[in-house]
C-alpha cells in the first residue's frame, strides 16, 4: 500500500485513501444540526462580501440599461464578429452549473460518498449560474423586451417559433435545465428546512420556514417516496446536463464557420463545462470551508476526490483541444488548418495559451496528491481554471468568426467597457443570489450527513466490524453515502 | 389519539417496532432524522409508486414535445433545401427536453401526493425532537389497547411516552 510521510516525523504515516469519506470528526446526529445551523449566523466578512457582491451588480446593471438607451453599437460587435463577451460568457455561466448537477445526480447515481457534504453547495451554484447563464442570451439580442418570442406560445399571428433552429433549442434546454435543477435543489432541501424550523424560535421565522419546508415531518412514509423521487430526479437529470452543454454547442457546431463544424463539440463542450463547474466549486468551497468552520465535514479526503476529478476532466478537455488539432490536420481542409494555426500562433496566441496554460498545465499539478490535499493551491488553480475556462470560450467564438473563408472578411475584436461592464456585473449577480442563499439555508445537506454519522445506539456489539469515533465497536454500521433509493 | 414515544437510540426504536408489528399492531408512525434500512427493514413498506408518476409523466412530456414542434410545422409548411417539413431529428431535442421536464416535475409531485405532503397544519404524533437526533414512533390506538403499547414503549427504552388527542 502506497503510504504518504508525514511531514517533519520522517515515519511514514498511513496513506488516508480518498475513498474514505466518513467523518471522523462528527459524533452524533446532535452535533450536525448545531454546527451547520451556526453556520447560518451572519458575520461581518460576509456583509463586506455581500456589499461587493450588490455594487458589482449594480455596475452591470447600469451598463445594460446604458447598452438598452444606446443600443447595440455600445457592445464591441465588429462584423463579422458578432458574437462577443456575451455570449462567451452564456457558454461560461451554462458550464458552470453543469458540475453542480455533476455532484448532485451523476456521483449520487454512481454511489460517490465524497459528493454528500459538498453537493448542497454545487447545487446552488448551478442554479444560480444558469439563472445568471440565462441573462446573457437576452443582453446580446439588444431589445430584451422581445425575448418572450422564443417560446411556443398560442398567439392570433399565428405564428410559432422554429423548431430546427438551435436557439430554440437553447431555450428549452435552458429552461427545462432551470426548472429541473432548482426543484432539485429546492425538494433536497425540504428535510433540511425541517431542521431548521424545529430549532426556530423566532414566530416569524418559523412561521417562514413552516412553509418552506411543506409541514416536512421526518416520517418513514416521507422517507420511502422522498428517497424514490431523488433516484429518479437525479436520473432525469443525469441526461439533462449531457443534453444541455451538447445543445449549447449545437450553436457552434450547426454553422459552417471553421473550428465550429466538428462532430467532437458535443462531448468537448460536457467535459468542459464539468472542468469549468468543478473549478468554480473549489472556489466556492474552499471559503466556505475556512469561514464557516466546516472543516470537519468537507474534510481534505473530500477534496482530494473532488480533485482526482477535476484532473481527470482536465485530462479530457486538454485531448480535446488536441484532437480539434489532428482533425484540422487530417481533414486536409485548407480553412481548418488556417484557422488553427491563426488561433494558436496567430492573431489569437495570447488568448490560445491562456486557455492551454490554465486548462491543460495547471492542472496537470494534481498528479500530486500533496497538492491534491492542499486547499490554498486548490482555491489558487481554481482561479486559474475559471480564467482558462472564460478564455476557452473566447478562443472558441472569436477566432472562428475573425477568420473565416473570406481574407476580405478577416478582422478583430475588442470588449468595450460596457462588455467588460456586464461581464463584471454577471459575477456580482452571481455572488449576490449565492451569498444571500448560504446565509439563509445549510450549506451542507443536513439529513444526508446524518446518513453517514453512526447512530446512537443502545447496546454495543463486541464484536461488530464497525468501530466509532469513539472506540466502541458498533453492531449498526454507517451507511453508505446516497444509498437510500 | 394515540400515543407517541421517542427514543434516543436507533436499535431501541427497532425492537419497539418489531414488538409492536408481532402484537399484530400495523397502524404506525415511525420518524427518523434520516433515513435508515433497520428502520425500514422492520416496518416493511411496500415499493413506493413514485415511479408510476415518472413513467406517465415522462410519456406524455416527450409525445407533447414531439407534437408541439411538428403540429405546429405542419401549421405552416414551409419547404426549405427540399428537408421534410417536420423533422424527427432536431425535434427530438424538443421531445427530450420536454420529457425531462414534466417526467421530472410529475415526479416530485408524486412524492408530494404519496408522502401526503404538503401539510397545511402540524396535527397530533409529532415532535421537533424527531428532526434533531431521537426517532418517534406513533400509533394510534384506543384506550383499551393503549396500556399495552405504552407498555411495549417503556419495555424498549423510550425516553418519554405520551398520550395525545
Amino acid at each position: 500500500m502506497a503510504t504518504l510521510a508525514r511531514p517533519g516525523s520522517g515515519a511514514p504515516a498511513p496513506n488516508v485513501a480518498s475513498a474514505n469519506v466518513q467523518l471522523p470528526a462528527v459524533r452524533d446526529y446532535e452535533q450536525v444540526d448545531n454546527e451547520i445551523a451556526a453556520s447560518l449566523t451572519p458575520t461581518a466578512g460576509w456583509f463586506g462580501a455581500l456589499g461587493l457582491a450588490i455594487l458589482l451588480f449594480l455596475w452591470g446593471a447600469g451598463a445594460w440599461v446604458y447598452q438598452i438607451y444606446w443600443g447595440l453599437g455600445n457592445a464591441g460587435y465588429n462584423p463579422p464578429v458578432m458574437w462577443g463577451v456575451y455570449i462567451i460568457t452564456f457558454v461560461f455561466w451554462v458550464g458552470i452549473g453543469h458540475a453542480g448537477t455533476l455532484i448532485s445526480a451523476i456521483l449520487y447515481l454512481f454511489r460517490a460518498g465524497f459528493r454528500t457534504t459538498i453537493y448542497r453547495c454545487a447545487e446552488a451554484m448551478t442554479v444560480f449560474a444558469v439563472m445568471t447563464a440565462g441573462l446573457f442570451p437576452i443582453i446580446h439580442i439588444g431589445r430584451p423586451w422581445k425575448f418572450f418570442w422564443l417560446i411556443p406560445y398560442p398567439n392570433w399571428r399565428l405564428i410559432w417559433p422554429n423548431f430546427k433552429s438551435p436557439l430554440v433549442w437553447d431555450v428549452f434546454a435552458i429552461l427545462t435545465y432551470l426548472t429541473v435543477s432548482s426543484t432539485f435543489l429546492y425538494v433536497g432541501l425540504v428535510p433540511d428546512i425541517a431542521v431548521l424550523r424545529d430549532r426556530e424560535t423566532n414566530p416569524v421565522r418559523k412561521r417562514i420556514l413552516s412553509v418552506l419546508s411543506l409541514g416536512w415531518r421526518n416520517s418513514e412514509r416521507e422517507w420511502r417516496h422522498f428517497a424514490r423521487m431523488y433516484l429518479f430526479l437525479a436520473a432525469f437529470s443525469t441526461p439533462l446536463v449531457l443534453s444541455v452543454h451538447s445543445v449549447v454547442s449545437f450553436d457552434f457546431a450547426m454553422a459552417l464557420a471553421p473550428g465550429w463544424h466538428a462532430t467532437i463539440f458535443p462531448p468537448y463542450f460536457v467535459a468542459g463545462a464539468i472542468f469549468s463547474g468543478i473549478g468554480m466549486v473549489f472556489t466556492i468551497i474552499i471559503p466556505i470551508r475556512k469561514f464557516f468552520k466546516l472543516e470537519k465535514y468537507v474534510t481534505i479526503n473530500h477534496l482530494d476526490a473532488a480533485a482526482k476529478l477535476c484532473l481527470m476532466t482536465s485530462l479530457v478537455v486538454g485531448c480535446a483541444y488536441l484532437i480539434e488539432f489532428w482533425v484540422a490536420w487530417y481533414s486536409a481542409n485548407k480553412f481548418e488548418q488556417d484557422y488553427f494555426w491563426n488561433r494558436v500562433f496567430g492573431q489569437w496566441w495570447w488568448a490560445a495559451w491562456i486557455m492551454l496554460t490554465c486548462n491543460m498545465i495547471f492542472p496537470l499539478s494534481l498528479f500530486s496528491q500533496k497538492l491534491r490535499r492542499n486547499p490554498a493551491w486548490l482555491f489558487i488553480l481554481s482561479i486559474f481554471i475559471n480564467l482558462g475556462m472564460w478564455f476557452e470560450r473566447f478562443v472558441i467564438i472569436v477566432p472562428s468568426l475573425s477568420h473565416e473563408f473570406e481574407p476580405w472578411q478577416w478582422s478583430g475584436y475588442i470588449p468595450s467597457w460596457v462588455d467588460i461592464s456586464i461581464l463584471v456585473g454577471s459575477f456580482g449577480w452571481f455572488f449576490m443570489w449565492f451569498l444571500l442563499f448560504i446565509k439563509q439555508l445549510p450549506v451542507v445537506a443536513i439529513a444526508e450527513v446524518k446518513e453517514i454519522v453512526p447512530p446512537k445506539l443502545r447496546k454495543a456489539h463486541p464484536h461488530g466490524d464497525h468501530i466509532d469515533t469513539s472506540g466502541r465497536h458498533q453492531e449498526y454500521e454507517p451507511d453508505t453515502p446516497g444509498e437510500f433509493a | 389519539m394515540g400515543i407517541l414515544a421517542a427514543f434516543r437510540e436507533l436499535d431501541a426504536a427497532v425492537e419497539a417496532i418489531e414488538d409492536l408489528k408481532q402484537q399484530k399492531i400495523t397502524d404506525i408512525t415511525v420518524y427518523t432524522p434520516t433515513p435508515r434500512h433497520e428502520i425500514e427493514e422492520a416496518v416493511h413498506p411496500p415499493p413506493s409508486p413514485v415511479r408510476r408518476f415518472t413513467l406517465i409523466g415522462g410519456l406524455c412530456g416527450v409525445v407533447f414535445g414531439y407534437w408541439i414542434a411538428i403540429w405546429t410545422s405542419d401549421y405552416w409548411p414551409l419547404v426549405v433545401g427540399g428537408k421534410p417539413v417536420a423533422s424527427w431529428v432536431p425535434y427530438t431535442i424538443i421531445g427530450f427536453e420536454v420529457m425531462v421536464l414534466v417526467g421530472a416535475l410529475s415526479t416530485v409531485a408524486g412524492m408530494f401526493v404519496n408522502s401526503r405532503v404538503p401539510k397545511i397544519t402540524m396535527t397530533v404524533g409529532y415532535d421537533p425532537r424527531f428532526s434533531h437526533g431521537d426517532y418517534g414512533i406513533w400509533v394510534p390506538a384506543a384506550p383499551d389497547r393503549a396500556r399495552a403499547v405504552e407498555e411495549t414503549f417503556r419495555r424498549h427504552g423510550a425516553v418519554e411516552v405520551r398520550h395525545e388527542r
